[in-house]
């Protein structure tokens, strides 16, 4: 533990060794969240053989100091605090609502899915902690379209029911496929019945969200490690990270020859030792759709943390991690899912349904043979109106993610006006969904 | 006394600037309603309505200001520094002079909300902004008793046609108060404008597009 944090003094030695219990602390090593070896679901039975039972039950608030402690942050990407969030909602003066968030709206990242089928008892069991320790009784998971996955998930909480291990009951709550699914107003707004759209802030969702009630969303990940850091304290979470950014967290890596993997990893980690930065590899896209691009040699100065990659303009995120291939275009990539973000707008606020079109499109004339010159200032100029507005940082992480290619692949853009291009056969790279949205169902 | 003297000249800044202040609000008005319905000045891009919108009302919060001061400074009526802001308390044409200050407390209102509009829930500010109509409507009826410039001549002919240029604007506005894009197809209306053979590179591309690298590309 750090110094300085309190952590309760009684709750101490619930951290040690548990002693005369069958199972033993599985040490700090990796990986936690998922079974020591396999991809095979963990079953009730399994799960119950494997961890101790859940601490901290019926004891609202308890656990907040020791997430204080552990300094867990949040997995979806903005990597909030954990504890604020559920000290905020705790102190709430109607009942909170608590949400899991397993939306996964970025096409690049498959982290939530592969955690909620291995390893959903994890998730189940940090999402009833996270309620009773607000005072929660109306808990539910929002998870994307998948029936297999929402079928096993079903089956998962009737299990636990039928071993009166959940206090609450939990729904199981379907998110559309859109990019913005998983944006917190946009999950509360969804769970309230409307369209799956971000609202305006404030309200914050902590304050007023799913039908109007104080409402914690945390990732699904972001529950598992809780879930994990009640049973084996602080000090065991802090095994593995760096002291600012401890833990693990799963990433979504796309190698340069295609291979598409979800590993669990310490933050601290070198990018070089989890995606492949040799010749073949011209540059490196941290953070998904919302994140940035890296040249490959900078990218192999750096480990995955908010500390090294902020100052190159870029952020863990959700950690998805793609190398892209030297025979590629950067920038007809980056072009492709413009377009497709753009396409993934609300439609609710001008500055992103009228400017990420336009910036889309000038990227797609820069990606052509020769383009207008005039297209990259363009480009600049609606990056800059568009930023910082708008419900939502839809505007905001598209402009990173455009200004980012437009940094690294300024070769590729030279080639392009002398109408030439590293890959003239546009062979797509980064995943993309086959359809964007095309009417209001789409946002049901 | 006739002409402009030292002693007039507040009094005819007064009622200048409140001319100028009223053109100002309805233009303010006027582009508020573009900008709800999503409508766009012919030959500029969208934003133009918005940033004109929000900067002409600060021009025409400069007016009111020299406009309200002007009408204290002047001795040629004594309007109570109070009478401003707190609605039919003037002594003189307590009605017609609390109107301005209606629209005054009113233009305030928005003004602040506005510059907050982050901190704020939309709902209420929307709400909010709903006041415009009656702080526009209350400076209109201040403007039309308050003094006898608008009675007639070319100045009579101007407030109509302000008051015609909103009243046209209204009902446009409610007449394509349903009418809008779906939300949903924002997007791809705009990129299908932006889309190459349309919009503002109509007609650039030289080459036959078969010839060129990479034209399969979208």
């Amino acid at each position: 533990m750090t110094p300085g944090t309190t952590v309760p003094q009684s709750a101490g030695s619930r951290w040690d060794q548990p002693r005369g219990q069958r199972h033993q602390h599985p040490g700090s090593g990796l990986p936690r969240l998922f079974p020591a070896s396999g991809a095979v679901p963990v079953d009730l039975r399994t799960h119950l053989s494997r961890f101790t039972a859940l601490p901290y039950l019926g004891q609202p608030g308890r656990l907040i100091p020791v997430l204080k402690a552990a300094g867990l942050t949040g997995r979806g990407g903005a990597a909030f605090p954990v504890h604020r969030k559920l000290a905020a909602v705790a102190d709430a003066a109607t009942r909170p609502v608590v949400i899991g968030n397993g939306a996964e709206g970025e096409p690049a990242s498959d982290k939530d899915k592969s955690l909620l089928w291995i390893s959903p008892h994890l998730v189940l069991d940090g999402l009833q902690l996270a309620a009773e320790t607000v005072g929660s009784a109306a808990v539910g998971l929002y998870v994307h379209r998948n029936d297999r996955l929402q079928d096993q998930l079903r089956a998962a909480v009737a299990e636990r029911a039928e071993a009166r291990l959940d206090r609450i009951p939990v729904e199981i709550i379907d998110a559309p496929p859109r990019f913005l699914a998983g944006e917190e107003s946009a999950l509360a707004s969804r769970i309230s019945g409307e369209p799956a759209m971000p609202r305006f802030k404030p309200p914050r969702v902590f304050e007023r969200g799913v039908a109007g009630r104080p409402t914690l969303v945390h990732n699904v990940e972001t529950l598992a490690h809780l879930a994990l850091i009640a049973r084996y304290g602080p000090d065991w979470f802090r095994g593995a990270g760096t002291a600012d950014e401890p833990g693990s967290m799963l990433c979504t890596l796309h190698q340069a020859d295609g291979r598409r993997d979800v590993v669990e990893t310490q933050l601290g980690t070198p990018l070089g030792s989890l995606v492949q930065l040799g010749p073949g590899t011209q540059a490196v896209l941290s953070g998904g759709y919302h994140g940035a691009w890296l040249a490959a040699e900078d990218a192999g100065q750096l480990t995955l943390s908010n500390a090294d990659l902020r100052p190159a303009g870029s952020f863990v995120g959700a950690g998805v991690l793609a190398a892209l291939p030297a025979d590629r275009c950067g920038i007809a990539e980056t072009a492709r899912v413009t377009r497709y973000l753009a396409l993934e707008s609300a439609g609710q606020c001008g500055p992103c349904f009228n400017g990420l079109p336009r910036i889309a499109a000038a990227l797609g004339e820069v990606a052509s043979p020769r383009p207008d010159p005039r297209a990259v200032t363009d480009m600049m100029r609606w990056a800059g109106l568009v930023e910082g507005r708008g419900a939502c940082h839809h505007p905001d992480g598209t402009v990173r993610f455009v200004r980012s290619a437009l940094q690294v692949f300024g070769e590729e853009i030279r080639l392009h006006t002398q109408g030439r291009c590293v890959d003239p056969a546009r062979r797509p790279f980064l995943p993309l969904p086959a359809r964007t949205a095309m009417d209001p169902a789409d946002w049901n | 006394m006739n002409g402009i003297t030292q002693s007039t000249a507040l009094w005819y800044a007064s009622r200048a600037t409140g001319v100028v202040s009223l053109l100002l609000l309805t233009g303010v008005v006027l582009l508020g309603m573009l900008v709800n319905r999503q409508g766009r000045l012919p030959g500029f891009p969208r934003f133009v309505v918005t940033g004109l919108h929000r900067n002409l009302s600060l021009l025409a919060v400069a007016f009111v200001a020299v406009h309200v001061i002007t009408a204290i400074a002047d001795s040629y009526v004594s309007i109570q520094l109070a009478a401003i802001v707190i609605p039919f308390t003037s002594s003189y044409k307590p009605v017609w002079l609390g109107l301005g200050a209606v629209s005054l407390d009113l233009v305030l209102a928005l003004i602040v909300t506005s510059l907050l509009r982050a901190r704020m829930s939309r709902r209420v500010w929307r709400g909010l902004h709903w006041f415009s109509y009656a702080a526009w409507g209350s400076a209109v009826v201040h403007s039309l008793y308050s003094s006898t410039d608008l009675h007639h001549g070319v100045l009579l002919y101007t407030a109509i046609a302000c008051w015609l240029a909103v009243a046209i604007a209204g009902c446009w506005r409610m007449a394509h108060a349903g009418r809008e894009i779906p939300r949903e197809g924002r997007a791809a209306a705009t990129l299908e404008m932006m889309s190459p053979g349309r919009g503002p590179r109509r007609g650039r591309r030289e080459a036959p597009a078969a010839q060129r690298p990479g034209a399969d590309i979208r």
